[in-house]
């Protein structure tokens, strides 16, 4: 058993170090003075924190941060829901146009978005949507449901809807069965999605940049691209990084949060067959 | 759930409050679009007084790289967004913008204002077609920075700076002369000064068919000899400006090509270097060579609705007090000659003078509505610069380029 | 007593109506975007010159399939693509396994892992840019002076796809492990009773359970592979050939302002990706979900 142990826990460092070791870097970069940040050391000689409060104050990244956070969660909610109807119509139900569903699903996450953005934005500038929150979480609704979809079908595909019957038969209502038995096994596939979509959202730049003109609805990661150096020529690395290490953080609260569920969800899951 | 709940309803509450705000009431607004300059608003609260509420200026920032500017005010001015008003423009997109007009030329009267003590070459960047389309704001010259510990006098030639590097590899010490060669503007840069001291140019003067030739090849060749002289740094088909002034600075190069922005930078990182770091003249072929010329111009939108007022705001924006105050602040050297000699100006600039020179016989970039299609093709071309085949390659790029004035073809 | 066709009525109004709110979004919002792509890449339009816009049929399309530049990056594009990919499959599978069944710091290991992922990918790039970059970088440092891998086509291209296999591999792990976990358990121990061994039952049993699962990490993961942008942008910015379609379509399109040959490069991308997902669903039968009939 310790033996396990031990392999086991070989193996969690080997993935923690893959994972971690390059965040570590841009950690060590954002703390860098401008004087030492050319050094190739990974390990920072100089230490300031110049670089944490000049993205706030200079560079005005809590804005930004404040709108990455809610359109990319108002998007993914909204995508969630929606793709939670579709996918279990698929999983489960027989209509004509099901394979025109997801045939359009995959229409819409393959065609390259680069193409797509200059008919958006005049779109968005005849409707007055340009530089609003809307105008983001439209775009990413759109084009997180096709994630969602696919990974929600595949799994609810899998769930053994039967219990539902035999749940009943034990003399649970209709509701009592869909909440104590098909909640918990479709949950991991729903945060799953959930996970992915939030991402995917948090992520994008091409449409952050090119639909959003001022600090009203810039996301995070576009902002990352206004910073300034003390000269137009001077890349501020600092700035970038330390911006870096910011953005990361929702992220991981946001997983740490919901990896429980995944947990919980998953291990309940294998009680099948 | 509960929790799920709360969350749409504070998200929900927090876009509709942060969406609904907006500019003050009543004036006039003049919408300045710029890349971003730390010190900026300074210039902008000053005009602003002046103004004495006529107007009153926004100051909207663009994307740090300059591909990114042009991309987010080409896409809005294609759409006639009319939410812009005056544009900081780079000197290479006069030409664009003015023959799509996009951009207002400027009336005569105004046009004198904005012309008044200007200098000849700057001035050029901002005309097209004999028409006045932007006021002079900054400017930018290339000068070759060295160590005099390790230079004592600076190369006047390109084989010079070789022959140098050569020496000093000999003896152990650092030897690279660092050049913006990476795949990027800058390699465009740098080929349109050598072709310019060969004294030839890439385009005629109108701007519609290709001229190359025999300077082109010397110019070729002449790069491509010192990309793989001792001279070269491995990573030169990496670097930018800022990598160049890393590298210098990290004491591995004892010369680089580079704006003058990196005299501040070397001061205050490396006072130790910065002893030793001195300026001269941009190398030539034969002899003194013609150094690069960049800049940016206020311009203002033909979809503007308020043009007077952003005339006379650009106007304020560039005159010689907010020269000054960029020249000093910002490091962005001013347009207009006087203010050179401005006492302020003694001290973050020493190399004034070897700026007003350079300025004097730079060599501009090519004037065409493409260029943006010109440099793509010419900076894929000559990349990787140390694999230059100069009479080959001298034809392939004419090929090209003839396809990219007429905007046909894939560009690389 | 309803007969057995109001049922199926029912059923077909309900499957119709659930999958509407998410059809109207799509159709809505992308539907008209995509429509002009198409319409344009059968035009000669140069933003800057919209009164010269004029109707050219397949001109740019043949343009573009005769010109080599788009083939070189065709080719960048699928090499990248395919050996990031596979590359990913691996290492996710045993992320998954790692992530399912590890007896020590299960919350951290799934927690951490998923960091790579959420990473904005241009600021991870960047942070790969310094790294490698001689002088500045500690990776560079461990290499033989005077190389610079980013300059050079073959160990730049080495380096973005080892940036992609990073960032990407946990989006993999992720989707494996929801297929690993729905693997039960009995029929492992009911074979290594039977005197299977590790690799056999993983082979045997665990693989051909999470078919499904494979294939739609895979049809997501590859579609997404061959759009590459971000990491290649600021590596290298497509210098020395190392440009994927991606990177050249947005060259034409958005630095060129070429719409024409800007959007037929898109539809070409498009057309290719359809492609390698019709292979998908029809040679490996991935789960268009539903068609292997109801459980």
């Amino acid at each position: 058993m310790t033996r396990s142990r031990i392999q086991w826990g070989v193996l969690d460092f080997v993935v923690v170090a893959f994972a971690l070791i390059p965040v570590l870097w841009l950690v060590s970069l954002s703390l860098k003075t401008p004087a030492t940040i050319a050094d190739g050391g990974f390990i920072p000689t100089e230490w300031t924190f110049d670089n944490y409060v000049n993205v706030f104050t200079e560079g005005g990244f809590l804005r930004p941060l404040v709108n990455s956070i809610g359109i990319a969660g108002l998007a993914t909610l909204i995508a969630i829901v929606l793709g939670t109807f579709a996918a279990y119509a698929i999983a489960r139900l027989n209509f004509p146009g099901r394979s025109i569903m997801l045939g359009a699903a995959l229409l819409v996450a393959m065609f390259p978005q680069v193409s797509l953005v200059t008919p958006l934005f005049n779109i968005e500038r005849a409707l007055g949507l340009f530089n609003t929150w809307p105008g983001l979480i439209l775009p990413y609704v759109t084009f997180a449901l096709p994630l969602t979809i696919y990974t929600m079908s595949t799994f609810f595909r899998e769930i053994p809807w039967e219990l539902e019957k035999a749940a009943k038969m034990d003399g649970a209502s209709s509701f009592q069965a869909f909440r104590k038995v098909i909640v918990p096994l479709a949950a991991p596939g729903v945060v799953t999605a959930a996970v992915l979509a939030f991402i995917q959202s948090w992520n994008d730049f091409l449409f952050a940049i090119s639909l959003t003109s001022s600090e009203r609805s810039r996301t995070a990661p576009a902002a990352i691209s206004y910073f300034t150096g003390s000269s137009q020529f001077e890349d501020p690395t600092g700035s970038v990084s330390a911006a870096a290490v910011i953005v990361t953080i929702p992220i991981v609260i946001f997983v740490l949060i919901f990896q429980r569920r995944i947990v919980s969800g998953l291990t309940a899951g294998a009680v099948k067959g | 759930m509960r929790g799920l709940i709360a969350y749409v309803l504070v998200a929900g509450g927090l876009a509709t409050v942060l969406s609904g705000c907006g500019g003050g009431g009543g004036l006039t607004v003049i919408n300045l679009y710029n890349a971003p300059q730390e010190n900026l608003s300074k210039i902008v609260e000053r005009c602003n007084e002046l103004a004495e509420g006529r107007y009153r200026i926004a100051l909207n920032t663009l994307p740090r790289d300059a591909d990114g500017q042009r991309e987010q005010m080409v896409r809005r001015l294609a759409a006639s967004d009319p939410g812009m008003d005056v544009l900081g423009i780079d000197v290479t997109w006069t030409a664009e913008l003015a023959s799509a007009n996009w951009i207002l030329p400027w009336p005569d009267d105004l046009r004198e204002q904005a012309e008044k003590g200007v200098l000849k070459a700057p001035l050029e960047t901002a005309t097209y077609e004999d028409e006045l389309y932007a006021a002079p704001y900054n400017t930018n010259v290339q000068l070759l920075w060295y160590r005099t510990d390790l230079m004592p006098e600076p190369a006047e030639t390109w084989n010079d700076l070789i022959k140098t590097a050569g020496r000093l590899a000999d003896e152990g010490e650092p030897h690279y002369v660092e050049v913006t060669g990476a795949q990027y503007e800058g390699l465009v840069v740098w080929f349109n000064s050598m072709i310019a001291s060969a004294g030839g140019s890439i385009l005629n003067d109108a701007g519609d068919r290709v001229e190359l030739g025999k300077p082109a090849v010397t110019a070729m060749r002449q790069i491509r000899d010192f990309a793989t002289s001792a001279a070269a740094n491995p990573s030169l088909s990496n670097t930018q400006e800022d990598t160049a002034r890393l590298a210098m600075e990290s004491g591995a190069a004892f010369a680089q090509l580079n704006w003058p922005f990196v005299f501040a930078s070397m001061v205050g990182n490396r006072p130790d270097l910065a002893e030793n770091f001195a300026w001269a003249p941009y190398p030539g072929i034969d002899g003194p060579g013609k150094a690069p010329l960049g800049g940016a111009n206020f311009a203002i939108s033909a979809y503007s609705e308020h043009p007077t007022e952003a005339f006379d705001a650009a106007l304020c924006l560039r005159d010689d007090e907010s020269q000054l105050m960029a020249a000093v602040n910002d490091g962005l050297p001013p347009t207009i000659e006087s203010v050179y000699a401005d006492p302020a100006m003694a001290d973050p600039y020493p190399m004034r003078d070897a700026i007003l020179e350079a300025i004097k016989t730079a060599a501009p970039r090519p004037v065409t509505p493409v260029y943006q299609n010109v440099s793509t093709v010419t900076s894929a071309l000559l990349s990787p610069p140390r694999g230059i085949d100069p009479a080959g390659d001298e034809r392939r790029l004419a090929e090209q380029l003839k396809d990219a004035l007429e905007s046909r073809g894939v560009l690389p | 007593m309803t007969g057995s066709g109001d049922v199926k009525a029912a059923e077909r109004r309900l499957g119709l109506w659930l999958c509407a709110p998410a059809a109207i979004f799509m159709v809505l919002v992308a539907g008209w975007p995509i429509l002009y792509s198409i319409w344009l890449s059968f035009n000669r339009y140069d933003l800057r010159f919209p009164q010269d816009q004029q109707w050219v049929g397949l001109e740019n399309y043949l343009t573009v399939l005769t010109n080599e530049f788009w083939w070189t990056a065709f080719g960048i594009t699928v090499l990248i693509t395919v050996v990031s990919v596979s590359i990913e499959l691996v290492l996710g599978m045993g992320l998954a396994i790692v992530m399912h069944r590890t007896l020590v710091g299960r919350g951290l290991i799934r927690t951490v892992v998923l960091i790579p992922y959420g990473i904005v990918t241009v600021v991870a790039a960047f942070g790969w840019f310094y790294a490698w970059t001689p002088g500045t970088g500690w990776l560079a440092a461990l290499l033989p002076d005077g190389s610079a891998p980013l300059t050079e086509q073959w160990p730049a291209i080495l380096i973005i796809i080892g940036a992609e296999v990073w960032k990407t591999t946990p989006f993999m792990a992720l989707l494996l492990l929801a297929g690993l976990a729905l693997v039960p358990d009995e029929l492992s121990r009911a074979a290594a009773m039977d005197g299977a061994g590790r690799w056999k039952r993983f082979v045997k049993i665990t693989l051909p359970l999470m078919r499904p699962a494979i294939a739609v990490a895979l049809l997501f993961r590859t579609l997404d592979a061959f759009r590459i942008y971000d990491n290649i942008f600021i590596l290298t910015k497509g210098a020395q050939n190392t440009g994927s379609v991606s990177i050249i379509t947005y060259t034409n399109l958005v630095s060129g302002l070429n719409l024409g040959i800007g959007s037929t490069m898109s539809v070409l991308i498009f057309i290719t990706v359809a492609i390698i997902a019709f292979i998908f669903v029809k040679v490996f039968k991935t789960g268009t979900p539903g068609t292997e009939g109801r459980r």
